[in-house]
């Protein structure tokens, strides 16, 4: 099997290597280095991070893996360094969150490690991983739950020069229950429309993600289910792009998959963003999308 | 079978039709001039795996409809027998009365597929 990928790898190395010189992105540059590094050049990765690092310095992803090969060499003190401009230049970035947390808990610094692991927690609400994390770290079961909210800037913190993360918190509120945390104060927000949502006669749950599947806000389902919904909705959001294109148009507005057990409908504004509701196999789209667009306004608003 | 999707083609709404296998490899045509047939049952076959992955992981049961929408009218894909229908929408289209007048000619093409 190792055999038969490696031509493979090989080829995309190529074609990455091209890419990265005729049609540069950071994207390319991210996978060249994750390729080089996985294929035993850690070299060659760190060359090429530190190229995307110079050509797309607004990256956060090239700190990550230029942190992850430093850390692994030895080099603590520089990985920190990169890792902190990753969450900088990247809020939601789970790895350095995760990696920063890691290393100061192995510090010492318990208070630092925490820290990050609960702004994890405000946009990967119920990550089990952190959440024992965070139980081992303080010594107390259920405290993973008093996590940080979301636009409520971290105090004291010595390691991050942003005062607080963009990103949006995600909850997994019961239906008719408080409003989501991260609405401004005093306004509504994306998380009141997606509650207003999920009220609505056979709506199981919906969510609010970007084109890479990332989850930005969710009411209603599960943390694993919420993950899986906004993984696969991202993969039809694109393929139902193709098939609008194919016959000559230029922007997707909803997309609906219906099934015998239920279906998924998902909703587009010209942000990059959608909402995808989960809901009962007979439910009518109309009421739906007027709270989903409703979800997006408030989203732009935010 | 290309009667059939021509006959579609004059249901109101309907701006073209294509009947694809399960993996999207076109089976019939009726499309207007311009639509390249093979990019769009390409296109289609990916919208197909994808949607079937959605109603595996998320026990959904059996796909029954996918529509994609742009702001100049859409694709509905519909499960016919054990292929599916295409038809391109027209901007102006009611949806809903679209899908209750395509239920013959759906049967009728999974009629014809079961042969």
């Amino acid at each position: 099997m190792r055999d038969e990928r490696k031509p493979r790898v090989e080829s995309e190395l190529e074609r990455l290597r091209k890419k990265v010189e005729n049609f540069p992105s950071a994207s390319a540059y991210n996978r060249l280095a994750e390729l080089m590094r996985l294929g035993g050049d850690v070299a060659g990765a760190a060359q090429a991070c530190r190229r995307c690092i110079k050509e797309f310095p607004r990256n956060g992803q090239a700190y990550v893996i230029l942190a992850e090969i430093e850390m692994t060499g030895g080099k603590k003190e520089d990985a920190v360094k990169n890792l902190i401009t990753a969450v900088e230049r990247d809020p939601r970035s789970y790895t350095a969150h995760r990696m920063l947390a890691e290393y100061y808990a192995v510090s010492g610094k318990v208070s630092q490690a925490l820290q990050h692991l609960r702004l994890i927690l405000t946009f990967k609400a119920n990550d089990p991983l952190v959440m024992q994390k965070i139980e081992q770290l303080t010594g107390k079961p259920g405290s993973a739950a008093t996590a940080a909210p979301a636009n409520t800037p971290a105090s004291g913190s010595p390691t991050l020069t942003r005062a607080s993360p963009t990103v949006i918190s995600v909850t997994q509120p019961a239906k008719g229950s408080e409003p989501l945390p991260f609405n401004p104060p005093g306004k509504s927000g994306p998380g009141d429309s997606l509650q207003a949502l999920c009220r609505e006669t056979g709506v199981r749950g919906a969510l609010i993600a970007d084109e890479k599947g990332r989850v930005v806000a969710s009411s209603g389902l599960a943390a694993g289910q919420e993950d899986l919904l906004a993984a696969l909705a991202a993969e039809i959001g694109a393929a139902s792009l193709m098939a609008i294109k194919a016959i000559g148009q230029e922007k997707l507005t909803t997309w609906t998959v219906a099934a015998s057990q239920g279906q998924v409908l998902a909703f587009k504004r010209d942000q990059p963003f959608s909402v995808v509701v989960l809901a009962e196999p007979g439910v009518r789209p109309a009421m739906l999308e007027i709270r989903a667009r409703q979800a997006l306004i408030d989203l732009g608003a935010a | 079978m290309q009667e059939i999707l021509t006959q579609l083609n004059r249901v109101r709404g309907v701006g073209g039709s294509l009947l694809v296998s399960g993996e999207g490899l076109a089976m019939a045509s009726a499309l207007r001039d311009g639509t390249d047939e093979a990019q769009l049952s390409a296109t289609i076959g990916s919208l197909i795996e994808h949607s079937q992955r959605l109603g595996k992981h998320l026990e959904l049961g059996a796909t029954r409809h996918v529509h994609a929408a742009g702001d100049q009218g859409g694709v509905l894909l519909l499960a016919a027998g054990n292929g599916y229908l295409v038809v391109l929408i027209d901007p102006a289209a009611n949806l809903a009365l679209l899908q209750l007048e395509t239920k013959p000619f759906l049967e009728r093409i999974a009629q014809r597929l079961a042969l």
